[in-house]
């Protein structure tokens, strides 16, 4: 057990990398294949999944243990992420329904905090301010076809 | 000769206009401002600058985003030196002594010859560029389609082999890459490949909101949660403190000229770049050296021969670029989907063809360059200053304008999440040691090394063999086939061979 442990990175990163290969395979296999001289579809993506999957196994054979410990994220980084993650999808949204301005304020605000030492007001403030500016640099300035509100 | 005049004049006619110089002006200033601020990556600036690109002038968008791209490669080393917290990647090991050399009171020597140098080695790589690419593109001019895979190829196994990450690794995120680069209609049979019904799909991923998510996301994510100020030395640097004394210059001269050459020749190489140049330059310097014990406590030329070498890769990057279409690294990459968009097609022909956009290009540089010596000289106090606006309230502004400038390219709301999916990838492939720029390559070429490859085989009537036959083409499947067997040979040597010290993990 403890010699997989040592080696989990390795497997890990193997079994992801055989996992993308065979299902490129898969579903590679379901174009046309056409042969050498005259390549269908399904050549092409095939060939892909079959590298992948022998680096996989190349990966796996060779797997040795790891000198560093995996990186695993700290709070702070997976609080980072989940507000980072809301900002984007709360612009991408909002912004054909309720305009530019709503999104940007909802991105920025979401993406403020991210940061713990961030405060709410900090954060609002900013998220304002920003919007009012690229709503003016970019649907007045520069004329882009997104709505302002 | 006469020829060489008339293009330089041509190019001169657009890099020298009202426009031409605005924008390179903008590119270079805001290439520096991401240089010096740690956490904001080329990358996400290039996101930010998007709505700009397409309402302008092709020639003036390029002349912009090379500015911001050697420009950051200025900028990066003021951080570096000042609080040993590289502002780019490629400028870590400027670090290694000018932080010393800061620390000794020598901050203003270190940042002067940096500039310096930094201006030789873009001299040199421009000089490069010029010399190259027009005869380097009037051989590929007479490439099919053999050539053309067996060159992206080497470009490809270039990248996963001499990169920074494990080969075989950087070999799978190639082939995921391509295997990315094949989602859409497919040209030949006009099937839509791994878009599970999806018909935002069937144009292929947005190169732009794919790119952005590799590299940028995790960037903003890394130093998102960040709590601590970094501090700045609050000494005032005055020019007159900055001028290096002659025996600086005496020791600079010749790594300034090998950093060059080491530079010009990794940023030439598809996939490698200005970072393997840097570590390169640095291990040489350091046995080359009269007094290899000063280095990592202040030398010189552990300053300038990185600088040199980061600056020259950066312009030599652009050879392969211009003059094959094939791009040696992702920004390189989103130069080309610039280039797409606004109906030009990359390739060995866009000299011949747009010569005001190759010729203004390489003017742009030298005019960006002079630029860029007055904005990092006189004006350095300014950059030294504005790294202390907390990145706390900068960030966020930074994801904003992402949002928008990802939006702006289609007006398509799915290209932000797919911005966000890539994000997540790249945080994913990091946690498991995967190189994301091979993925990269892999997704920009993928469509164009099929298309030749069906084309090779139809051409040939099935034959393999004629990658080999073909005189250019066969060379190339050599070295390609010789430096993959190497890689592999090394790696197995050190998973397999006996234990030797530790294996230093870069």
């Amino acid at each position: 057990m403890r010699y997989v442990i040592d080696r989990l990175e390795d497997y890990i990163a193997g079994l992801v990398t055989g996992v993308i290969g065979a299902f490129i395979i898969t579903e590679g296999l379901t174009y046309r294949m056409g042969s050498l001289h005259s390549m269908g579809p399904g050549y092409f993506p095939v060939i892909l999944g079959a590298i992948m999957v022998v680096l996989a196994l190349f990966m796996v054979i060779s797997a040795k243990p790891a000198e560093i410990a995996v990186a695993r994220p700290e709070g702070g980084q997976l609080r980072g992420m989940a507000f980072l993650a809301a900002a984007f999808a709360g612009f991408a949204l909002t912004v054909e329904s309720l305009g530019m301005l709503v999104s940007v304020t909802l991105a920025v605000f979401l993406a403020s905090l991210a940061n713990r030492q961030t405060t709410l007001v900090t954060a609002l403030i900013l998220a304002v301010g920003t919007a009012v500016v690229s709503a003016l640099v970019f649907r007045v300035g520069l004329g882009l076809q997104i709505k302002a509100f | 000769m006469s020829t060489l005049i008339n293009d330089l004049a041509l190019g001169l006619s657009v890099a020298a206009s009202v426009g031409g110089l605005l924008y390179c002006f903008l590119g270079v200033f805001l290439g520096t401002v991401v240089g010096v601020l740690p956490g904001i990556g080329i990358m996400a600036t290039l996101a930010m600058l998007m709505p700009i690109t397409y309402h302008i002038d092709p020639n003036y968008a390029l002349i912009m985003l090379g500015g911001i791209y050697y420009g950051a490669s200025y900028g990066g080393s003021t951080a570096s030196i000042l609080m040993n917290l590289p502002g780019t990647a490629t400028s870590a090991v400027t670090g290694l002594d000018g932080y010393p050399m800061a620390q000794q009171g020598r901050a203003g020597q270190a940042l002067f010859m940096t500039a310096i140098a930094s201006f030789v080695g873009s001299i040199f790589g421009v000089l490069l560029l010029v010399t190259l690419s027009v005869p380097l593109s009037r051989v590929a001019l007479k490439f099919g389609p053999q050539e053309y895979v067996a060159l992206m190829a080497l470009g490809l196994i270039a990248a996963s082999v001499i990169g920074s990450g494990r080969t075989v690794r950087s070999l799978a995120s190639v082939s995921l890459g391509l295997a990315l680069g094949l989602i859409g209609l497919d040209l030949n049979s006009g099937v839509a490949r791994f878009t599970f019904g999806q018909t935002v799909l069937f144009d292929g991923l947005p190169l732009v909101a794919v790119a952005i998510g590799l590299f940028g996301l995790p960037e903003i994510i890394a130093n998102a949660g960040r709590t601590d100020t970094p501090k700045v030395n609050q000494d005032k640097i005055r020019l007159r403190d900055m001028l290096p004394t002659r025996t600086d210059w005496r020791r600079s001269g010749m790594p300034m000229v090998r950093g060059s050459g080491i530079g010009a020749f990794f940023g030439a190489l598809p996939g490698t770049g200005g970072l393997v140049a840097t570590f390169v330059s640095y291990a040489v310097e350091a046995r080359c050296s009269r007094h290899p014990e000063e280095f990592g406590k202040g030398a010189i030329e552990g300053v300038v021969a990185p600088e040199a070498a980061n600056n020259a890769a950066v312009q030599a990057a652009f050879i392969p670029t211009l003059s094959l279409g094939i791009p040696g690294d992702p920004v390189m990459a989103i130069m080309l989907g610039v280039m797409m968009v606004h109906g030009i097609l990359p390739g060995p022909d866009v000299i011949q063809t747009s010569p005001d956009l190759f010729w203004g290009l390489i003017v742009s540089f030298v005019i960006g360059n002079l630029m860029l010596l007055v904005l990092n000289l006189p004006l350095v106090g300014l950059w030294v200053r504005m790294l202390r606006i907390p990145y706390t309230l900068l960030f966020p502004v930074i994801v904003a304008l992402t949002c928008i400038g990802i939006y702006s390219v289609n007006y398509q709301v799915t290209d932000v999440f797919v911005l966000l999916a890539f994000g997540f990838l790249g945080l994913g492939m990091k946690a498991l040691r995967f190189d994301v720029a091979p993925l990269l390559l892999g997704f920009v070429l993928g469509p164009m090394i099929e298309e030749y490859f069906r084309r090779a085989l139809i051409v040939s009537g099935g034959d393999m063999m004629s990658f080999l036959d073909r005189p250019i083409a066969g060379t190339i499947t050599v070295i390609t086939g010789a430096l993959l067997a190497w890689a592999l040979i090394r790696a197995g040597w050190k998973q397999f061979g006996p234990r030797r010290r530790e294996v230093q993990d870069a």
